[in-house]
């Protein structure tokens, strides 16, 4: 790709960007009683809500989990993984393994999961990251695809049939708070990493590496060393919550985690948030899902031509995200402006 | 490895080139990595089902009519969404086709129901035989419409004004407009060529392939592999990437085992990327490879 995008989805320096919103301008993004009272709320809501909405919870913390470490790759450094999933898939499997083969604990062996994603990610960073654009995105649905169809053909994996992992030893009830803690606090450990990324040298060098890769290497930035460190850390997260994933559904199959509509939804949720800032992923897993278990959730059929048109509305209408949108007070004059801006 | 798998290889290979043809020409030209491209395939198929279950037409002869039907609807989906977003970068594109896919697999699926359906004309099933190989009938005829379709394009590609303009903008959006190019309208006419070649190959799989809604998945994943083995938006390098594919799965089926068809056609798409990302007979410079 030689032409950069203009001004839609990006994150070089937003100067339209309000300074609370913007990453590396205040001291947390956000304002510390918003953050604070969005993260009192998280800890108590299991207290009073049902079993179906701590699970909304935990899979709104899931999804923003993976949009963080998304974000990492492609947020902050501009490279279009479609096929993250992968470590999601490598984790849950690697835990669902070591749990019932190996009679491994479940923490050591989600830990081991997503360090497999690291090791492959370490593996295919050279090959595969000297790619760009288009080709690093096919290349990853490929990686993604061929991992789906090995694992659902060798035996010890479940093949086909899948695996069935240990059951919690306690109440039900317990179990789902523990995961949903775990996710929350998974989640707050990445968004932790985010923050960092928008403020310290590695982080600078992969903006400066989306921004212009050629001059981030004349500039002195070891890119390549870069960007699978980058991989690595997204692996590794993304690994790690596809560990706890399994866990909590304690049944797995290849098409179930190695899903590329999982990818789709994760950077639905961090275009939807906006890619590249610090509470992007956060806000856009909130939007998605309470949407989803909303609207289309109600419909028995046709939900998948609902996310078809939310998908196709957002990146027509809010390419910059939802904060962009709200910037522009939701006014029909400046999105269309906007919109014959891009046109070609 | 005998005969009859190498026939059945290049055979398979001839369909995969009508596959992976309007694939490749749309991302090699316009940059979009067209993820409707399986659903555009379905669409066609159903143009050629109807028209075979309604009006009782051959599904070779109705190939026109899921052409002409699925390069409207791709000219519209250029012209009309993707125009929109391709200026802004990669993934727009990639979720905006990946959400019109699901829009257009949905709505096949509303409109028509789950159902397999099959087109079966007489000569479904016959085939002639070639030193102890079978050939059938509509696997050589599939091949020689690809084929022919190929030059066609080709054709059309060196000979017309909206040819030459089309390859000027695969080289060079800048200097094509400088001389006067309107590349909105190539970009849409280019979808609309590629969404056409999409509906060709969907009529000519509705005679090997049960229809349904979900049909052109897996050959979206096929074109993948067929363009980047081929080259982008090199229209002879389709018919390549096509049968290196079908010969590699046959072979590799063979070898291996059936069930690791599509694990050998992605992993060949990671290694050709690796090592060779412009193709087997790609040229570097057409498609902006860099290393």
């Amino acid at each position: 790709m030689t032409d950069h995008p203009p001004s839609a989805a990006g994150t070089r320096g937003d100067a339209a960007a309000p300074a609370w919103w913007a990453p590396a301008r205040t001291a947390l993004g956000v304002p510390v009683p918003l953050a604070l009272a969005v993260l009192a709320v998280a800890l108590a809501l299991p207290a009073v809500t049902s079993g179906y909405w701590v699970r909304v919870l935990s899979s709104i913390c899931m999804f923003a989990a993976m949009a963080q470490s998304l974000n990492i790759m492609a947020g902050f450094m501009g490279y279009a993984d479609f096929g993250n999933t992968v470590f999601f898939g490598l984790g849950a499997y690697t835990t669902a393994v070591l749990t019932t083969k190996a009679g491994l604990p479940v923490v050591p062996a989600v830990v081991a999961g997503a360090l497999v994603g690291v090791a492959l990610a370490s593996l295919m960073g050279l090959p595969l990251l000297r790619l760009r654009g288009h080709y690093f995105a096919i290349a990853t649905i490929g990686v993604l695809e061929a991992a789906r169809e090995i694992i659902a053909n060798v035996g010890l994996l479940g093949g086909g049939l899948g695996i069935t992992l240990p059951l919690f030893p306690g109440a039900p009830e317990v179990f789902y708070r523990i995961i949903y803690y775990l996710l929350l606090g998974v989640l707050l450990a990445y968004t932790g990493i985010a923050w960092w990324l928008s403020r310290s040298k590695f982080g600078y060098a992969l903006r400066a590496i989306k921004a212009d890769e050629e001059a981030a290497a004349v500039m002195g930035i070891a890119t390549t060393r870069y960007k699978i460190r980058a991989w690595r850390l997204s692996a590794f997260c993304t690994g790690l919550v596809g560990g706890i994933y399994a866990y909590w559904l304690n049944f797995i199959e290849p098409p179930m985690v190695f899903d590329i509509m999982i990818s789709v939804k994760v950077w639905l949720i961090m275009l939807l948030g906006g890619a590249g800032t610090v509470f992007g992923p956060i806000a856009g897993a909130i939007i998605l899902e309470v949407l989803q278990a909303l609207i289309w959730g109600q419909f028995l059929r046709g939900h998948v031509l609902i996310l078809g048109a939310v998908i196709t509305l957002v990146v027509l209408f809010m390419p910059a995200g939802f904060m962009d949108l709200v910037r522009k007070r939701f006014s029909p004059r400046l999105i269309l402006a906007d919109l014959r801006a891009n046109k070609i | 490895m005998n005969l009859q798998s190498l026939i059945n290889g290049l055979l398979l290979g001839g369909v995969y080139a009508c596959v992976g043809i309007g694939f490749s020409l749309v991302w090699g030209v316009a940059n979009v990595i067209n993820l409707t491209h399986g659903a555009l395939i379905m669409w066609g198929a159903y143009v050629t089902f109807w028209a075979y279950r309604l009006g009782g037409m051959d599904p070779f002869l109705s190939i026109p009519l899921a052409m002409a039907a699925t390069a409207a609807l791709g000219y519209v989906i250029q012209r009309y969404l993707v125009n929109y977003v391709v200026k802004i970068g990669v993934f727009m594109t990639l979720i905006l086709t990946f959400g019109l896919q699901l829009v257009l697999i949905d709505s096949a699926l509303f409109a028509f129901t789950g159902d397999y359906r099959s087109v079966t004309p007489s000569y479904a099933g016959a085939g002639f035989e070639v030193g102890g190989a079978i050939i059938p009938y509509i696997r050589i005829a599939i091949f020689g419409v690809g084929l022919l379709l190929t030059w066609l394009l080709h054709l059309f590609m060196t000979h017309t004004k909206t040819g030459n303009a089309i390859r000027a903008t695969a080289l060079n959006k800048e200097a094509a407009q400088l001389v006067g190019v309107n590349i909105g309208q190539i970009y849409a006419i280019t979808f609309a060529l590629g969404a056409a070649l999409a509906g060709a190959a969907g009529a000519m799989l509705s005679t090997l392939f049960a229809v349904t809604p979900v049909m052109g998945n897996p050959m979206l994943g096929k074109s993948f592999v067929i363009a980047c083995l081929g080259g982008l938006g090199n229209m002879w390098g389709s018919l390549v990437g096509g049968l290196v594919l079908g010969i590699a799965e046959t072979v590799g089926a063979g070898l291996i085992g059936p069930a690791y068809q599509q694990a050998i056609s992605f992993s060949l798409l990671v290694l050709i990327l690796a090592i060779r990302p412009e193709g087997i007979v790609g040229k570097r410079f057409f498609a902006e490879v860099k290393t």
